[in-house]
C-alpha cells in the first residue's frame, strides 16, 4: 500500500519530490478510484456539489452511495465534490459533528447541501499544534477551554483562569500577589531538575515554557485554549513538550457587520485569613507570662499589624474591541486595561494591552495575516517587610506617633519587636516597581502552491524589555546604613522565530490523508544590566544623583537557539478509523556539543465505534470513540548553558578590585535531551447527546532525566547536570459533562478529576535518593515529593518537652521506635505523606433561565500535606519572644502542668529543645475545596435595548474565592504544589466583582 | 505564474532547511570555557585572583567567623535567634547546621580551585608562575588548617590521631575521599605552606599571600600542634623580615577601619572592597549598629546592623582593669544622651557594648576586610611557645611589647599574681588582644583549659533554670568541634560523623 509506505516514510520525503512525482502519486490514487467506478452499471451520472454549513464550506465531508458504501468521495478544501453514481441512487453525506443527511438524486446533477450541526462540541474546530481539527476526530488527549468557559475568575493571567477547568491540569499558587504568576503542571511532575512548566504556543508559534517569557496576549483576547496532554498531541513540539503544551489562540474577526463590544468589570478584593489568627496584646501578654516577665505596661498598646499590612483593594478590567470584515479581509482590534490592587499595602498590577489581528486573502492562493500585540505593565511591589511585619510585629509596639505619623522604631528605645521595623514608616519613602513592555509581531503567509499543497510561513519577533527599581530612602531603616540606595536593573530580550510548513491534504474515496513537513528555527538573546547606587538625597530615586556605587555594575548576555524538522502523516478512513504518525528531529544550543540533537516520534490511532453499523442501533449511545497513542517528547528547560564547563568571570570572581576567574560549573559535553515516553488510552462516550464522558489513562515515563547530580564539596562544585534516572507518572483523568435540564430552564454540570501517581524508577551512581538530606529526598520507588523528616512524637506529659521519634536498631537488626527530646538524635523518617495531592479537580454547575444565568465553580485538591514553615516563627514555644504568636487552632493545646497531654510543648524563653526545627509538627493537611467562582448574570432583553440602540447587554455579579473548606492552620492551604511549603503566605484575595458587557 | 510558483517552492525549501541548519554552540558572556581557563600565564594569574575570590565569598568568611569566634567567652548573644549562629554560640550544634555546611563547602571550593592551578604549574616554572603556585598552595594550606580545627579534635588530644578532614591532592580526583587523621591534615597543611614559602618571591600587599604570610601561618599551625620551637622560629622569621610594624596610639585605635593595604601591621586580610559591602549580611552587622548620618556613633539595634552580639560582661570587666587600655577602641558602649543602655532581652539585664572590629572600613557601616594574620600574633605566639618551654622572661618580654603598645603597664616576673602561671598571663593577654578574631576557643582548648562563661547571654537558655548564667565547656567536650555537614555525608558515603 502506497499510503502505508508514505506513513513510514514521513512527510520529509515529500518535500524532495518534484511536482511530477507528486502528481504521479496523486494520479495513481485517482486511478485506484476510477477502477471502482468502472465496475459500476452504465447508467451512472456525474454529480457535482458543494457542502456547506452556516459558516461556510465543509471540507472533508464524505459522500457515499447508500446502496453501496464502497462508492464514495469526500469534499475538497472548498467543500466541492464530484461523484459518479446511479441516477436513482441515494447519497449519504456525513461529516463529524454534523447531522447525517440522505439525499435522493432523482436525476439531478448539481447539489448544494447544507449540513446542520449536531448539538455537541465534536464539530468544534480545535487548534492542535501545527494544524486544526474537529474535536471528534482527534486521536489524542486534549482539553479545550473556550472563551466562554474562561469567564468568571478575574485575573490578568490566563493560566490562573484555567485552574480546575481541565482534568490533569494542576494550577497552584503560593501567593495572592497580583504581580506573581501561578505554577502549572500537566499530568504530574515529569522532570526533576528541568523545568516542569508546560510549553505555551500562541497563535501557532512557540512562545516558550510558561513563566519563562512575558505574555504576548491579554486573557480578554483569548478565543480558546487547547491543552495537549499525550505524546500524539504534544509530540510535534519535540524537545520542549515533555511537560505538556498549552495552545492559546486569540480572537479573529468574522465576516459581516462590524461588532463593537465594551466589557467592564469592577470589584473589590479582601484578604482571606482562613483559620489563621494572630494574638492581640492581652493574648500575647498572657502567653508570654508563662515563660517570661513581660512588663504589664505593654498592654497599653494593642496594634493589629496584620490589619495595617493588608487592605481591601480594587480590581478593574475594561476592554473595548472592534471586529468584523469582509470575505477577504478580517480584523480584530482590542484594547484592554487591567488593574488589580493586592491585599497587601502598596502592591498593585497595572496592564495595558493592545492587539490587532488582521488577515487578508491577497490572491486566490495567498493569504497574509498580521498579528500585533503590545502589553505594557507596571507592577508595584509591596515593601519587602510589609507582609513579614504584619505576621510578626508585636501588638505591644505602637504603629503611629501621637501626631499620627508612623513611628520610626530605630529612634524609639521602648520598641520591643525583634526586627525593629515599622513598614509604615518605610513605605512613606521607599519604592519598588517594575515596568515592562512586551511587543510581538507575527507575519504569517499561507500559499496554496497547487491544489492540495499549501506552504505556510509563520514568523514572529518578540521584544521584551523591563526596567526595575528598588529605592530605599536614607530616612528609612532599609536605606539608613547606605545613606539611601537605589537598585536599577534593565533587561532586554529578543526572540526570532520562523516556522515554515508544507502541507499536503487529499482524499481518495473514503481515505483522507494529510502530510505535514515543518522546518523551524528559533533564536533568543537576553541581556541585562544592573546598577546599584548609594548616598542619595532624601526622596531622589534617580541614578544621576547617586554619588557612590554599592556593588560593581553587572550584567551579561544569554543566548540560546533551537532548530527542528518534523513531519507528520495523518490518515483517516471513512470518518471511523484515524491514525497519526510523526517524527521530529531537533537541535538546541542548550545541550552538550556531542549530543545536541534529539529524535522524537509519535503514533496515535482512534476508532469511532458509533459510526459503525453495529452500534447505530443502540440509540442510547450517541458517540463512542476509543483512542490510543504512544510517543516520545523531551525537555529542554534547563537553563541556557548547562553542558559547559565554566570559569565564572563575573563580579563574584574578582578580588581586591582585580578581575578574576573561578570554577563555576562542571561541564558535561554528553548532556542531552530528557525524554518522556507517554502511552495514553482514552475513551470518549456520549449518551443521548446529554451526557459526555471522557476518560484517559496514561503512563508517562521520563528517561535520561535532566538531573543536577549533587556532588560532595570535595569535588569543588555543587553538582553537575547529567541525564540520569527515570521516573514515571501514571494516572487517570476524566471529564464528565451532563445536561441535566435542557428546556427553558437549563442546568449543566461538569465534573473533572485527575489522579496522578509519581514514582522515581531509577537513579544512577548507586544513589537511592536525589537529595538524601532533604525534606523531600525523592528516593527510588517513591513519589518525588514524599516527605521525610523527624517525626513529631508529641509533648512529654511529665515536663512539657518536645519529643521526636528515634529509631533504634538492636543487636538483632530489629528496629524499635523510641522517643527523644534531643533534636540532633531524632531520626529522619518517611512520614508516609507527600506534597503531591492524591487527586485534583473541578466541579461546575451552570443554570440558566430566560436571561438569567448562574454558575458556581468549585476546585479541589485532596490528599497532600503542606509544610507550614512560617509556624517556626510564630508558633515556637518561646524561642522568639519578640515576635507575635499565632492563636492556637481549635483542638490544639499547650502543656501547662505535669500530666497534660498537649499538642504544644511548654514555652521556654529561648525555645524548648529546638522544638521549632523541621519536623512533622509543621506538616499539615493541605486538602481543600474552594468556591473559586460564582457568577450570576442577566442578559437584558433586546427589545429593551433597541430603544437605546444597543444590540446586546449583559450584567453580572461574581465572587472569587468566597469560601474555602480546609483544616489548614495558616491563612490558606494552597501552595505551589511543586514545593509543598507555605511560608508567610501572601493572603489569597476574595473578590466581589460587578460587570457589564455591551455590544453596539 | 509557473515561474513564481517555482520561486516560492524554492524559498520554501530554503526556509525550511536553510534556517535550521546552523548547529552553533553558544557561550555565556559572564564565564569562560574551563578548557582554556589555565592555558597561559595571564589566565593563570586571573584564575589565582579567582581563588582569592572563592575565599572572599561570604559563605566562607562569615560562616568561618561564627564557627570560630562564637564558641568563645568574649562575646554574648543578646537575644535568642533561630539562625544557626545561635547554635555555634550555645554549643547546641546539629549536623544540618548551615554555618558548618557553608564553611566546609566553600573551604573545599578554595582547595579545588587552588589545586587546578597548582597542578597546572610545574615546579620549574618562571618566578612569576612559581609565585602564583605558591599563593595557591598557601590558600590550600590555610583551608586545610582551618578545616581541621573546626571539624577535627584539637591536635594535642591524642596527638592528632582523631579523624580530621579529607586531604585533596592536586592533579588527582577522588570522588569520595574519606577523612584523614588530624595529624595527616596538619602535615599536609605544613607541607603546602612550607612549599608555598619556598616558591613565593614577590612581596605582594597584605591582601595576597607572600613568603612572610606563609611563615606567619606556619607559626600558628606549629603552635596549635604544640611544636613550640617551630612556632617561635617562624614567628621570628616574620618579625625579622621587617615588613610589618605594630601600629601605635591612635593609629592602633583605628586599626580595623583601615583598608588592609594601608595597615602596616596586617600580614594577611581578606579584602572586601567598597562594592563588596555585605551590609546586613556582614559579620559586623551582628556586632554593631550605628546612627544614620553619624555611623561611628552607636545607634539602636537594627539601624545599620542587627547588633545582637555584644562584648561579654566578662571581657569588658577584664578590659576595664586598665581604663587606659587602647583596646577599648574596639568596643563601643551604646548610650543615649550619655546614658548607658542595657539589654532587657536577657536576664539579668546587662549594659550593651558593641564590637567594632568589623565595621566602618572606608566609612561604610558594615564594610570590613577581616584580618586573618597580624604582627601582634607573632609576638604572642612566641610568648605562648616560650611560656610552655619554661622561658618565663622571654615570654613576658613579648607580652610586654603588646601591653606597652596597648598603653598599659608592663608586667614583671615577680608581679605575676599567685595562682597564675606565665601561660595564664600570655593567654590573658591574647584574650585582650585578639578578642573577636576567632582565636579564643583555640587558645584555651589547645592548652587543655575549659571555657568558662559567667555572664548574661543566651547560653544561659541551655540551663534550667535559665537564670543560671554560667556555662563551662571542657576541652574534651564533644561539641568543641562541629558535626561534619549532613549534606557531605549524604553525598559521600566514606565520610564518618563526629560523635
Amino acid at each position: 500500500m502506497k499510503i502505508k509506505s508514505l506513513l513510514l516514510l514521513g512527510g520529509v520525503g515529500l518535500l524532495w519530490l518534484n511536482k511530477s512525482q507528486a502528481a504521479t502519486i496523486i494520479s495513481n490514487k485517482t486511478s485506484l478510484g476510477h477502477a471502482y467506478v468502472k465496475a459500476m452499471p452504465a447508467d451512472d451520472v456525474t454529480i457535482k456539489g458543494k457542502i456547506t454549513d452556516k459558516s461556510g464550506p465543509v471540507p472533508g465531508a464524505t459522500v457515499t452511495l447508500k446502496s453501496n458504501p464502497g462508492i464514495g468521495t469526500s469534499t475538497d478544501g472548498d467543500g466541492n465534490f464530484t461523484i459518479k453514481v446511479p441516477a436513482n441512487g441515494i447519497l449519504v453525506v456525513k461529516s463529524m459533528g454534523y447531522k447525517t443527511q440522505e439525499i435522493a438524486i432523482q436525476g439531478k446533477t448539481v447539489f448544494n447541501i447544507s449540513l446542520a450541526e449536531e448539538d455537541n462540541n465534536l464539530s468544534d474546530v480545535v487548534v492542535v499544534g501545527y494544524s486544526s481539527k474537529k474535536q471528534g476526530e482527534l486521536s489524542s488527549s486534549v482539553s479545550v477551554i473556550s472563551a466562554e468557559k474562561l469567564k468568571g475568575v478575574a485575573s490578568n493571567d490566563v493560566i490562573s483562569m484555567i485552574q480546575g477547568k481541565a482534568p490533569g491540569v494542576v494550577v497552584s499558587s503560593a501567593s495572592g500577589d497580583p504581580t506573581s504568576a501561578p505554577n502549572i503542571t500537566i499530568r504530574g511532575i515529569s522532570s526533576i531538575n528541568g523545568g516542569t512548566a508546560p510549553l505555551l504556543v500562541v497563535d501557532g508559534n512557540i512562545l516558550g515554557a510558561y513563566g519563562s517569557e512575558g505574555a504576548t496576549y491579554s486573557p480578554n483576547d483569548v478565543e480558546s485554549i487547547t491543552i495537549l496532554k499525550d505524546a500524539a498531541a504534544t509530540g510535534l513540539y519535540g524537545s520542549r513538550a515533555g511537560s505538556g503544551v498549552i495552545i492559546v489562540t486569540t480572537k479573529t474577526g468574522k465576516a459581516g457587520e462590524a461588532k463593537i463590544e465594551f466589557n467592564s468589570v469592577v470589584g473589590f478584593n479582601s484578604p482571606s485569613t482562613g483559620n489563621f489568627k494572630l494574638m492581640d496584646s492581652q493574648q500575647l501578654y498572657d502567653y508570654q507570662k508563662k515563660f517570661s516577665n513581660p512588663n504589664p505596661a505593654v498592654l497599653n498598646t494593642d496594634t493589629n499589624w496584620w490589619d495595617l499590612a493588608t487592605r481591601d483593594g480594587m480590581t478593574q478590567n475594561y476592554t473595548v474591541s472592534a471586529s468584523g470584515g469582509t470575505e477577504k479581509t478580517r480584523y480584530y482590534v482590542a484594547g484592554n486595561y487591567y488593574r488589580e490592587q493586592g491585599t497587601v499595602v502598596n502592591n498593585d498590577k497595572n496592564a495595558y494591552n493592545l492587539r490587532t489581528n488582521l488577515s487578508s486573502q491577497l490572491t486566490k492562493k495567498l493569504k497574509l495575516s498580521l498579528l500585533l500585540n503590545g502589553v505594557f505593565t507596571r507592577d508595584n511591589y509591596a515593601n519587602s517587610n510589609s507582609l513579614g511585619d504584619g505576621y510578626l510585629n508585636l501588638p505591644f509596639d505602637p504603629a503611629y506617633n501621637m501626631d499620627g505619623t508612623p513611628i520610626d522604631p530605630r529612634i524609639t528605645p521602648s520598641w520591643l519587636g525583634r526586627d525593629v521595623e515599622n513598614f509604615l514608616h518605610s513605605t512613606q519613602y521607599n519604592l519598588s516597581y517594575a515596568r515592562s513592555l512586551n511587543l510581538s509581531a507575527d507575519v504569517n503567509l499561507d500559499y496554496n502552491i497547487v491544489k492540495n499543497l499549501t506552504f505556510s510561513s509563520y514568523n514572529r519577533t518578540t521584544f521584551y524589555n523591563t526596567f526595575a527599581v528598588d529605592y530605599y530612602d536614607k530616612r528609612t531603616k532599609e536605606g539608613g546604613a547606605t545613606n539611601g540606595s537605589l537598585y536599577n536593573s534593565t533587561s532586554y530580550k529578543n526572540r526570532l522565530l520562523s516556522s515554515n510548513r508544507l502541507k499536503y491534504e487529499n482524499s481518495f474515496g473514503e481515505n483522507h490523508l494529510t502530510v505535514l513537513a515543518v522546518g523551524e528555527a528559533e533564536k533568543s538573546y537576553y541581556d541585562e544590566a544592573n546598577l546599584n547606587g548609594k548616598n542619595l538625597p532624601a526622596g531622589r530615586p534617580v541614578m544621576s544623583t547617586a554619588t557612590d556605587i554599592i556593588s560593581n555594575p553587572s550584567g551579561g548576555t544569554n543566548e540560546y537557539n533551537f532548530s527542528k524538522y518534523l513531519s507528520q502523516v495523518d490518515y483517516n478512513y471513512a470518518g471511523k478509523y484515524f491514525a497519526i504518525a510523526s517524527f521530529v528531529h531537533e537541535n538546541s544550543s542548550r545541550f552538550g556539543i556531542n549530543k545536541s540533537g534529539g529524535d522524537f516520534y509519535q503514533l496515535g490511532a482512534s476508532w469511532i465505534l458509533s459510526n459503525e453499523q453495529f452500534l447505530k442501533s443502540i440509540k442510547a449511545i450517541s458517540f463512542l470513540k476509543l483512542r490510543a497513542s504512544y510517543g516520545t517528547t523531551g525537555n529542554a528547560e534547563i537553563g541556557d548553558y548547562p553542558s559547559l564547563g565554566l570559569y565564572s568571570i563575573d563580579t563574584g570572581a574578582s578580588y581586591g578590585g582585580l578581575p578574576g576567574a573561578s570554577p563555576s560549573q562542571k561541564g558535561n559535553p554528553n548532556l542531552t535531551w530528557e525524554k518522556q515516553k507517554t502511552a495514553n488510552i482514552g475513551l470518549d462516550i456520549g449518551f443521548w447527546n446529554r451526557i459526555d464522558l471522557s476518560v484517559d489513562l496514561y503512563d508517562k515515563r521520563s528517561n535520561a532525566l535532566l538531573f543536577f547530580v549533587p556532588l560532595p564539596s570535595t569535588e569543588g562544585y555543587k553538582g553537575y547536570f547529567d541525564n540520569v534516572g527515570a521516573l514515571k507518572n501514571r494516572g487517570l483523568e476524566f471529564n464528565l459533562t451532563t445536561k441535566n435540564f435542557t428546556g427553558e430552564f437549563k442546568w449543566e454540570t461538569n465534573l473533572n478529576m485527575a489522579f496522578n501517581r509519581n514514582t522515581i524508577l531509577k537513579l544512577t551512581n548507586d544513589k537511592d535518593a536525589i537529595n538524601p538530606g532533604g525534606s523531600q529526598p525523592s528516593a527510588v520507588g517513591r513519589d518525588i515529593f514524599d516527605w521525610k523528616m523527624p517525626i513529631w512524637a508529641g509533648v512529654d506529659p511529665n515536663n512539657g518537652d518536645p519529643l521526636w521519634e528515634k529509631v533504634i536498631t538492636d543487636a538483632d537488626g530489629v528496629s524499635h521506635i523510641a522517643v527523644t527530646n534531643t533534636y540532633a538524635q531524632a531520626t529522619r523518617q518517611y512520614t508516609g505523606t507527600s506534597a503531591s495531592p492524591k487527586f485534583t479537580g473541578g466541579f461546575t454547575n451552570t443554570f440558566s433561565y430566560k436571561g438569567f444565568s448562574l454558575s458556581a465553580f468549585l476546585n479541589f485538591v485532596y490528599g497532600n500535606e503542606v509544610y507550614n514553615n512560617s509556624r517556626a516563627y510564630f508558633d515556637n514555644d518561646g524561642l522568639y519572644e519578640s515576635y507575635n504568636a499565632m492563636v492556637l487552632k481549635s483542638g490544639w493545646t499547650r502543656w501547662e502542668k505535669i500530666g497534660d497531654v498537649a499538642t504544644h510543648p511548654k514555652p521556654v524563653l529561648g525555645g524548648n529543645h529546638d522544638s521549632n526545627q523541621q519536623s512533622t509538627r509543621y506538616l499539615e493537611n493541605g486538602s481543600y475545596i474552594r468556591l473559586r467562582n460564582v457568577t450570576l448574570g442577566y442578559q437584558i432583553p433586546e427589545n429593551w435595548l433597541s430603544k437605546i440602540k444597543i444590540s446586546s447587554a449583559r450584567i453580572f455579579v461574581s465572587g472569587d474565592n468566597l469560601w474555602t473548606g480546609t483544616k489548614f492552620s495558616g491563612t490558606d492551604p494552597e501552595v505551589n504544589l511543586s514545593s509543598g511549603v507555605s511560608s508567610f503566605r501572601y493572603p489569597l484575595s476574595k473578590k466581589v466583582l460587578f460587570g457589564v458587557n455591551i455590544g453596539l | 505564474m509557473k515561474k513564481i510558483q517555482f520561486k516560492i517552492y524554492t524559498i520554501a525549501i530554503v526556509f525550511a532547511f536553510g534556517l535550521g541548519s546552523c548547529k552553533k554552540e553558544v557561550k555565556p558572556s559572564t564565564a569562560i570555557d574551563d578548557q582554556s581557563a589555565l592555558t597561559n600565564p595571564g589566565d593563570i594569574e586571573t584564575a589565582t585572583i579567582g581563588t582569592y575570590a572563592v575565599l572572599r565569598n561570604a559563605t566562607y568568611v562569615r560562616s568561618a567567623h561564627f564557627l570560630t569566634e562564637y564558641q568563645g567567652d568574649n562575646i554574648a548573644q543578646g537575644q535568642p535567634s533561630s539562625d544557626d549562629l545561635s547554635r555555634c554560640y550555645r554549643y547546641t550544634h546539629i549536623p544540618t547546621g548551615t554555618h558548618g555546611a557553608n564553611f566546609w563547602k566553600q573551604a573545599y571550593y578554595v582547595i579545588v580551585a587552588a589545586n587546578k592551578i597548582i597542578a597546572a604549574i610545574p615546579d620549574n616554572a618562571t618566578a612569576d608562575l612559581k609565585q602564583l603556585k605558591g599563593e595557591n598552595l598557601f590558600l590550600k594550606g590555610m583551608m586545610e588548617f582551618n578545616l581541621v580545627r573546626v571539624f577535627g579534635r584539637p591536635y594535642v588530644q591524642g596527638n592528632g590521631a582523631n579523624p580530621g578532614v579529607p586531604i585533596l591532592k592536586e592533579g588527582t580526583n577522588t570522588t569520595s575521599p574519606s577523612r584523614n587523621t588530624v595529624k595527616e591534615v596538619y602535615d599536609a597543611a605544613l607541607s603546602d605552606l612550607l612549599k608555598s614559602a619556598e616558591l613565593m618571591s614577590v612581596a605582594k600587599s597584605d591582601i595576597f599571600a607572600s613568603k612572610e604570610v606563609a611563615y606567619a601561618l606556619l607559626s600558628r599551625v606549629y603552635l596549635n600542634m604544640g611544636d613550640n620551637a617551630n612556632a617561635i622560629k617562624y614567628a621570628d622569621l616574620v618579625i625579622s623580615s621587617g615588613r610589618y610594624k605594630l601600629l601605635q596610639g591612635a593609629d592602633y585605635g583605628s586599626y580595623f577601619t583601615k583598608t588592609p593595604e594601608a595597615n602596616a601591621e596586617t600580614i594577611f586580610a581578606i579584602r572586601y572592597t567598597k562594592t563588596e559591602d555585605q551590609d546586613f549580611g556582614a559579620i559586623g552587622s551582628m556586632y554593631y549598629s550605628g546612627t544614620p548620618g553619624a555611623l561611628s556613633t552607636p545607634g539602636a539595634q537594627g539601624n545599620t546592623g542587627y547588633g545582637e552580639i555584644y562584648a561579654s560582661q566578662q571581657y569588658v570587666t577584664e578590659l576595664d582593669k586598665n581604663p587606659a587600655d587602647l583596646r577599648h577602641s574596639f568596643i563601643a558602649p551604646y548610650k543615649i544622651n550619655g546614658v548607658q543602655q542595657v539589654n532587657t532581652k536577657i536576664s539579668p539585664n546587662v549594659p550593651m557594648y558593641y564590637v567594632t572590629k568589623y565595621n566602618l572600613q572606608e566609612g561604610i557601616a558594615n564594610l570590613s576586610s577581616p584580618v586573618y594574620l597580624r604582627l601582634a600574633e607573632m609576638y604572642l605566639n612566641k610568648a605562648e611557645a616560650n611560656a610552655k618551654l619554661g622561658n618565663v622572661q622571654l615570654a613576658l618580654d613579648d607580652v610586654n611589647i603588646i601591653r606597652s603598645r596597648a598603653g598599659i603597664p608592663v608586667l614583671t616576673v615577680s608581679a605575676i599574681l599567685a595562682g597564675k602561671t606565665i601561660l595564664d598571663v600570655v593567654l590573658d593577654e591574647r584574650r585582650l588582644e585578639f578578642a573577636f578574631e576567632g582565636q579564643r576557643a583555640y587558645d584555651l582548648f589547645r592548652n587543655n583549659k575549659p571555657m568558662s562563661r559567667n555572664y548574661p547571654g543566651t547560653h544561659a537558655l541551655n540551663n534550667t533554670p535559665n537564670t543560671n548564667i554560667t556555662q563551662t565547656i571542657l576541652p574534651t567536650d564533644a561539641r568543641v568541634i562541629f558535626y561534619v555537614p549532613q549534606y557531605e555525608i549524604d553525598n559521600n558515603k566514606n565520610l564518618t560523623q563526629n560523635p
